[in-house]
């Protein structure tokens, strides 16, 4: 039964935010902010860099502020960073990204200052901008979503939160299912959405953890993944993504937003960040820190699949 | 263009027997890039060589594939071959048909198959074997040894008599270590003061030795050759240039009673002082702490009564940088004690023996200062609480060692030798008293030492009792000790005048973080590793770093003193070359693709990862990155699979050659 | 002493991934002592199983790989103190990530071979190979690259005729 959503706080959320960022924008907190701003369809929204204090009116967040705007700091943008310390607004999710990306020295905390955002949730796609937030139409990672309220930024709106309705956890069911499948059942299902990759890299694109100037994938000597669009390479690229992303994905999700073709990527990363979880009680996004699960150990980690 | 050469080896029979040599050579010359091809039956001998080394010139071959038993084996042999033929050494390659092939295989057909393929793979990779230089890296001829104990003593006047500048730290105001307590050793019962104090005085006066006492290793850069050791001085308050060592500070200083930590307690010394008469140096250290002068402000009679005015309130910790190429760690052991250990330490107190509140209840070491001649009953056996002569002395060994439940498995070693010889110094001390040990078992191997326990019971009449104490408490003026003797299956108790524990040998508190500076491993109870439990007993796994005496696990005096100059041995080996070279294998950075997110220093064991500015030519910085040091890297590769990007690459062992034999598949 | 072998209808194509010091010894000495094992394996040596990385994995299964084996030096011995506790967390998860999108993990075998254990090499050798034997070719990354040979068509008679008139 769908049930609407209250976030009647965003619009103090705005408010806030636009309070925050002219302020920290004049007295030379910071030298830009990235934000959230209006386009004009209608619902729909864009990320927007701002350095003049005056635009601060420009800035606004709603349940169609779906981006992940961490991306934009790392230095696969590699413009935007060199600007100074900047102004940045983060949903809880996006915040994690930030924690990872400290723990991964791509970031310094001094060069940032975070305007969190308390969530509670946005819209799966913006197909449709003007559709009203719902248990239907809010976005699969809302559903499972614990990290409501930012913990840790420099600024938080002062909002409390409308409770939320009950939501069914899709990607644990899609995983569940998927579990109970016979291997090549699996590999069928895998095969059919991988066939449909047409390589355009957006999920690489718009991901804070594919930050690395020459990825692995567009090597030529030797070519470890082949690069043509077929499903041999598909296979190759999707796995090799999973894997570099293991225990460093925060969940935001927006690979399976941005992908044309509907691959549902960010299954794969829940499935190996509860791996991550369950194989070495490890989550990401949650502190800085020193060193992530797969490049540390412990003497007693399992081995029951070694002989 | 390669032109690689393929040499099929029979070896006598051994490959030929099972594998088609005429049918892999002749399918081999048919892999694109190889310009020859051959067997023979003897590769590895003379006129095998020789054949290799005269297909190189006359085939102008580029690469060299000899396809014979395992590299392990002969790799070495065929690399040094095709050098001398002007190819880089790392353009050689084995194929290895003979252990993993000519050897567990019976059917001809198979086995000629899978040599093939073999072939196959290795021609493909060493078609992407890159020439690889020797790698150098200069070594400074200056040696670091920390811990002024017998170990270190010995490893640095090795190293000094060598020729090489030594710098020993020392934690403690003075040289000397445990040794220096100790009263007479086993088993000859010889003064440990006589033989130990020329060896500290020839340190101290060593043209190559630079002393530093009451000072501690602050921190640690650089790699084998290339150390950068930076030691913290502490201030002593008495200025080591210009104190003459007369004493007068210590005999007027008001402050006569704090507890002598190296008499264990028992006797009192000054707030200026110096640990023993014999201290190397001979210069005092006010205790902060203790002293009337930095409690109240106002005393400071040292300073008056000192001559060459070496007292200075007001000095400083001081920092020194010292360069060396190699380091000795020798930082020793400290005894186990009783006393009720905090909740959820891995390691437990002895509630059933009082947990150390009995007065007469003492260790070992306290024993040995009670026989010490220069101890603070002047060798008299007297028992702390009453100044008494015992009469009934317990000994109980294995205490805290031997015993998993209390947290130790391991044997202590020592303890068996040195209960011996207490009972030993007591009877001869006290003719009419008694000794008692508790024992579980005698572990005395050792070159007359078996003879020397045998001495104890037989002929210094000590009773020795085999089993287990279970509980000790104080009857008046006597402890009762309550426990059982297995061989007759009977419960013992005795009422006696004093008991000596013989604690378990435990590694320096502040062994953990002292390893963490210098980069080596250790185990659970902070004992330092070695390299090879067997064949690196000396060597730590970070090259340059060495271990000698009880730091590494329990340790009597020859074994010790073997140890470190066994250390000094590898120090020198190291300094007897200008340059060190070594292997080629080793990670390199590829900066421009570099993101600098450090995966490569998190997951490197050895430490071999640093961080590099990579600037533009005003100097700004444009980004971070990997730096991987040659001299430190061991080539594992582990870093070239944790880096996303594969921005760092293994020598010898790149993905282009990987990918290549799978390709090849 | 002889024994007749069996001839099978399908014999896989088995590839290990090794150390150098304790497994690749270890085969060594399965050698020296001549235990006799399927000649099925093809051995690739690594320093260490910290170098193995697992896109080496997916493209020995590309390649044609029916089963694949890791194997390096017990926990605690390893040659570079720590390699292969990083290759037994990362093998961790990817073999997990492997389990999910379908490949069965019966194909993949880890062990800990010591340069002591040549008994032990052949034994993980012989079941892997038996195993996969009963298993049957690894058809599904195959078929990928099958798919890949039709989607560009190349093999189309009315493709082959130009070509030929070319």
């Amino acid at each position: 039964m769908t049930q609407p959503i209250d976030i009647s706080g965003y619009t103090r959320i705005t408010e806030s935010i636009r309070t925050e960022a002219k302020r920290i924008l004049s007295d030379g907190t910071v030298s830009a902010v990235i934000g959230y701003t209006h386009v004009r369809r209608k619902g729909s929204t864009q990320p927007i860099l701002i350095t003049n204090p005056d635009d601060s009116e420009k800035l606004f967040f709603s349940e169609g502020c779906l981006n992940n705007l961490v991306v934009y700091l790392t230095k696969s943008k590699k413009d935007v960073p060199k600007t100074g310390k900047i102004g940045i607004v983060v949903k809880g999710c996006d915040l994690k990204a930030v924690v990872g990306l400290l723990g991964e020295s791509q970031l310094k905390r001094e060069d940032i200052y975070l305007i969190g955002v308390p969530c509670n949730g946005v819209l799966g796609s913006l197909i449709n901008p003007a559709t009203e937030l719902n248990t239907k139409t809010i976005a699969a990672k809302c559903r499972e979503c614990t990290d409501r309220m930012p913990v840790g930024a420099d600024f938080v709106p002062p909002v409390e939160l409308a409770a939320m309705p009950q939501m069914e956890a899709t990607y644990s069911d899609k995983i569940a299912k998927l579990e109970a499948m016979t291997p090549s059942e699996r590999w069928e299902f895998w095969k059919e959405q991988f066939s449909k990759c047409i390589k355009c890299y957006a999920c690489r694109q718009v991901c804070a953890f594919c930050y690395c100037e020459q990825c692995v994938c567009d090597r030529n000597r030797p070519q470890m993944v082949e690069q043509s669009p077929r499903p041999s390479g598909n296979f190759s690229w999707h796995l090799v993504r999973a894997i570099h992303l293991a225990g460093r994905c925060v969940g935001c999700a927006e690979c399976e937003r941005v992908c044309p073709m509907d691959i549902p990527l960010n299954l794969l990363n829940r499935k190996m960040a509860m791996e991550m979880k369950e194989l070495f009680n490890s989550e990401a996004g949650f502190e800085v820190r020193e060193k992530g699960p797969l490049n540390s150990y412990d003497e007693h980690d399992d081995e029951s699949f070694i002989r | 263009m390669s032109r690689i050469g393929v040499f099929i080896c029979h070896c006598g029979e051994n490959i030929s027997r099972t594998v088609d040599v005429e049918l892999v050579a002749s399918t081999a010359s048919q892999f694109p890039g190889v310009a020859f091809a051959t067997d023979y039956k003897y590769m590895c001998s003379d006129p095998g060589q020789s054949l290799i080394k005269k297909a190189v010139s006359e085939h102008r071959l580029t690469h060299v594939v000899v396809a014979a038993c395992s590299p392990r084996m002969h790799e070495r042999t065929f690399r040094k071959a095709v050098e001398q033929v002007g190819l880089n050494p790392f353009l050689c390659e084995m194929a290895n048909i003979r252990e993993h092939c000519s050897w567990v295989h019976e059917d001809r057909e198979e086995a000629t198959q899978k040599a093939i393929e073999i072939v196959g793979m290795l021609v493909e990779r060493v078609k992407k074997n890159r020439v690889l230089p020797t790698i150098t890296v200069p070594v400074t001829k200056r040696a670091l040894v920390i811990g002024g104990g017998i170990a270190g003593i010995q490893a640095a006047l090795d190293i000094a008599d060598a020729g090489h500048q030594v710098v020993l730290v020392e934690r403690e105001p003075s040289i000397g270590g445990h040794m220096a307590q100790l009263s007479e050793t086993f088993p000859t019962l010889d003064c440990s003061q006589c033989i130990m104090t020329p060896k500290m005085v020839d340190l101290a006066n060593h043209p190559n030795i630079i002393m530093h006492t009451y000072s501690e290793i602050e921190q640690v850069d650089g790699y084998i050759g290339n150390f950068q050791v930076t030691i913290r001085k502490k201030a002593r308050s008495v200025d080591e240039n210009k104190c003459t060592g007369c004493g007068i500070c210590m005999t007027k200083c008001p402050q006569k009673k704090i507890p002598n930590i190296f008499d264990r307690n028992l006797g009192t010394r000054t707030a200026i002082y110096v640990p023993f008469p014999q201290a190397v140096p001979n210069v005092p250290v006010i205790d902060r702490e203790n002293c009337t002068m930095f409690k109240t402000g106002k005393c400071g009679v040292c300073q008056k009564v000192c001559g060459p005015g070496a007292i200075d309130f007001n000095q400083q910790d001081t920092l020194i940088v010292e360069p060396v190429g190699a380091i000795v760690v020798a930082t020793g052991f400290e005894l186990y004690d009783i006393t009720e250990k905090p909740k959820g330490s891995p390691i437990k107190g002895y509630g059933e023996f009082g947990h150390g509140k009995i007065p007469d209840v003492i260790d070992g070491l306290t024993f040995e200062r009670l026989a010490s001649a220069s101890g603070p009953t002047g060798g008299k056996i007297l028992r702390p609480s009453d100044g008494k002569e015992p009469k009934q002395v317990v000994f109980i060994q294995c205490v805290g060692s031997r015993s998993r439940e209390k947290g130790i498995s391991y044997c202590s070693k020592i303890c068996c030798m040195y209960t011996a010889k207490h009972t030993m110094l007591y009877h001869h001390k006290v003719h009419d008293g008694q000794a008692y040990v508790f024992f579980m078992d005698a572990r005395v191997p050792g070159k007359s030492y078996d003879e020397f326990w045998r001495r104890a019971i037989e002929e210094e009449e000590a009773v020795y009792i085999r089993g287990m104490v279970s509980r000790l408490y104080q009857k008046g003026d006597k402890i009762v000790v309550m426990g059982s003797d297995i061989s007759v299956g009977v419960q013992v108790e005795i009422e006696a005048d004093l008991v000596v524990l013989a604690t378990a040998v435990q590694p320096r508190k502040g062994a953990d973080a002292l390893a963490q500076k210098l980069g080596i491993s250790y185990d659970k109870y902070h004992f330092y590793s070695e390299a090879h439990a067997k064949l690196k007993p000396v060597e730590c796994a970070t090259a340059g770093i060495y271990l000698a005496g009880a730091c590494q696990g329990p340790k009597d005096i020859p074994d010790t003193v073997s140890q470190a100059s066994a250390a000094a041995a590898k120090v020198m080996t190291l300094f007897s070359k200008d340059k060190l070279e070594r292997e080629p294998i080793v990670a390199r950075v590829k900066e421009n693709n570099c993101v600098g997110c450090f995966a490569c220093r998190k997951v490197c064991a050895y430490g071999a990862v640093e961080e590099k500015e990579i600037r533009d030519r005003q100097g700004n910085l444009i980004k971070m990155v990997a730096y991987v040091n040659p001299g430190v890297c061991a080539g594992c590769g582990t870093c070239q699979a944790t880096c996303p990007s594969k921005s760092v690459e293994l020598d010898g062992y790149t993905d282009e050659q990987i990918v290549a034999m799978i390709e090849a598949l | 002493m002889h024994t007749e072998k069996p001839k099978h209808d399908f014999e896989p194509k088995i590839i290990a991934f090794v150390c150098t010091w304790c497994t690749y010894a270890g085969a060594d000495l399965a050698g020296t002592s001549r235990m006799q094992y399927p000649a099925n394996v093809r051995v690739l040596k690594f320093p260490c199983t910290g170098r193995i990385d697992p896109v080496f994995i997916i493209k020995a299964f590309q390649q044609g790989a029916d089963g694949i084996l890791i194997s390096g030096c017990h926990p605690g011995d390893c040659h570079y103190i720590s390699g292969n506790y990083h290759a037994r967390r990362r093998f961790a998860a990817f073999r997990k990530l492997l389990e999910f999108i379908g490949v069965d993990l019966n194909r993949i075998q880890f062990s800990w071979v010591s340069a002591a254990e040549g008994g032990k090499w052949v034994d993980v050798v012989t079941d892997l190979t038996e195993r996969v034997r009963t298993m049957g070719p690894m058809v599904e990354f195959k078929d990928l690259a099958l798919e890949e040979q039709w989607s560009g068509g190349l093999n189309s008679p009315d493709l082959q005729e130009i070509y030929e008139a070319m």
